[in-house]
């Protein structure tokens, strides 16, 4: 029975929907606009975070970086402490290979900007990266052709390189890259190698526009004592071993290659993943709030569009509620009917805005190349939002309505 | 009967915190707590709201959806772990209002 009179209410209600096109359509635009606005921000702020988390986890949680410069995202950052600090140099490297008992694997980078030339193909501000052999230890990525260079070829200084998938599709757009000669500031190398693609990363650790040679190579065009090369020793921990044990131990080791006193300050840094997601959680928390509190506004002027048209149904149809009451329709059968209306309209604006973000977000995939999709959690957002909303600014006119004494409701005009 | 002017009060005030509380349906802190958290606390605001129109009428229902939504939303509160100064202050306004409304109880209207 309950449910039979809740069909016909809805029924009642969408009818009421359909005889007044214009003006369901200008109410619901208001939850429309709203619905976008805050799953919009919602969906930008998710893909953002779990792409800059994506890329945190690439450089790994159990690698520690050692470097001229801690990771520190603080307003009061003491840089004057650390300019005249040395960087890191490939020497420090063979002594802590020698010394170091907690780490699976090191390895030294190095990388600056360079122009690579494939006969009249260029690519500019390439990252060219020198590494170390047990660099493919500590960083993952998988190759789509060919090979990693060989411990000899590392240790020998071979001219060769592995390239980005983004580096071979620019200068090798129909061709195999695989044994081709491409000059690199003006030093040949053959590629033995073409990492496979990664898409954008927001921390620009991404392979793709990146061009791996062995360090011993990469002296002829890169500064080994520049800081602008970036210079830097990863060190990763042991399965069973914590990062601050590592850091303990790397920490003495380091002290004692470049002799510092007991007492005195370290003049190197000891850089763990976990400080820059402990950067952005900031970041992200200020971003979701602010789409919070604008998406939030949106809503209440759309909840307010619906309380008003709704308002103004119930005078409309005055006498039709005396109608319905006198031929023995109960309090609860009115007030369905127009809870019903405005949850309707709330919903189908709601439906509307979630096929605009999706719409949005499939085209700004194709055009910043990031994982930016609607996600379930969303979808479920968006829909009780625009439920919520259609029920907040339609039952005090539903329940008005119900309300109505018959006799006075048919006499009004 | 005409509604007293204490009950009025209770309805501004819950119509007030309606209009700030249902923000945070969407928030990021309840977004944080699970996927069905902001659903389930957006039932308890418009449960909360529903029960103010009911005190508005003076009706009977109104006091027993008032009750029920206060208790959710605490329990929500306490298993969302979220007790801050916030949860005691709301915690004792509540309690008061209820006690106020279950003086009115008898007065009011009974049917829907």
């Amino acid at each position: 029975m309950l449910w039979v009179l809740f069909k016909e209410s809805l029924l009642f209600a969408w009818q009421s929907l359909v005889s007044n096109k214009l003006r369901s359509f200008l109410s619901l635009l208001g939850i429309t606009i709203g619905i976008f606005a805050i799953i919009l921000v919602f969906t930008i702020v998710d893909g953002l975070e779990s792409n800059i988390r994506g890329s945190i986890q690439s450089l790994g949680n159990n690698v520690v970086y050692i470097q001229k410069w801690p990771w520190d995202f603080g307003p009061d950052y003491p840089w004057w402490k650390y300019i005249n600090r040395p960087v890191p140099q490939y020497y420090e490297l063979d002594e802590l290979q020698k010394r170091c008992k907690s780490t699976e694997a090191l390895a030294y980078r190095m990388g600056r900007r360079r122009t690579i030339k494939y006969r009249s193909n260029s690519i500019q501000n390439a990252v060219v990266a020198g590494i170390s052999h047990d660099f493919y230890k500590i960083k993952n990525f998988d190759l789509t052709a060919g090979r990693y260079f060989t411990q000899n070829e590392t240790d020998a200084g071979y001219h060769l390189a592995l390239i980005g998938a983004s580096i071979a599709e620019g200068l090798f757009p129909n061709e195999d890259p695989i044994g081709k000669e491409i000059k690199i500031a003006g030093n040949k190398a053959v590629i033995i190698g073409v990492i496979k693609k990664e898409g954008e990363s927001l921390l620009g650790v991404s392979f793709d526009y990146q061009v791996i040679t062995p360090f011993n190579f990469a002296r002829y065009f890169l500064d080994v004592r520049s800081e602008n090369a970036d210079p830097m020793i990863y060190a990763k921990a042991k399965p069973n071993v914590s990062n601050a044990e590592m850091i303990s131990e790397l920490t003495g080791i380091m002290r004692g290659i470049r002799k510092l006193k007991p007492m005195g300050e370290p003049n190197f840094a000891l850089n763990e993943t976990s400080l820059i997601s402990k950067g952005f959680d900031g970041l992200f928390d200020i971003i979701g709030t602010a789409g919070w509190i604008i998406g939030g506004f949106s809503i209440l002027v759309g909840g307010f569009g619906i309380a008003n048209i709704m308002f103004v149904s119930v005078k409309e149809r005055t006498n039709l509620i005396g109608i319905q009451k006198s031929l023995g329709a109960k309090n609860f059968f009115i007030l369905v009917q127009f809870l019903g209306e405005s949850v309707m309209l709330s919903t189908i604006g709601g439906f509307f805005g979630l096929l605009v973000t999706y719409i949005i977000t499939l085209l700004g995939k194709d055009a910043i190349d990031m994982d930016i999709s609607l996600t379930s959690t969303n979808i479920i957002l968006g829909f009780t939002i625009s439920i919520l909303i259609g029920i907040i600014s339609g039952f005090i006119p539903a329940y008005s309505a119900s309300q109505l004494d018959p006799v006075e409701a048919i006499r009004s005009n | 009967m005409i509604r007293p002017k204490i009950i009025s009060f209770i309805c501004i005030i819950g119509y007030l915190s309606v209009v700030f509380t249902f923000p945070q349906v969407f928030s990021p802190q309840i977004k944080k707590l699970g996927v069905l958290m902001p659903a389930i606390y957006g039932i308890l605001v418009a449960a909360n709201f529903i029960a103010c129109v009911g005190l508005w009428y003076f009706k009977q229902w109104g006091v027993q959806l008032y009750i029920i939504s206060v208790f959710a939303k605490t329990l929500f509160y306490i298993l969302a772990n979220q007790l801050g100064f916030g949860f005691y202050f709301n915690c004792s306004v509540s309690f008061i209002f209820i006690i106020i409304l279950l003086r009115f109880y008898p007065k009011m209207n009974p049917n829907l």
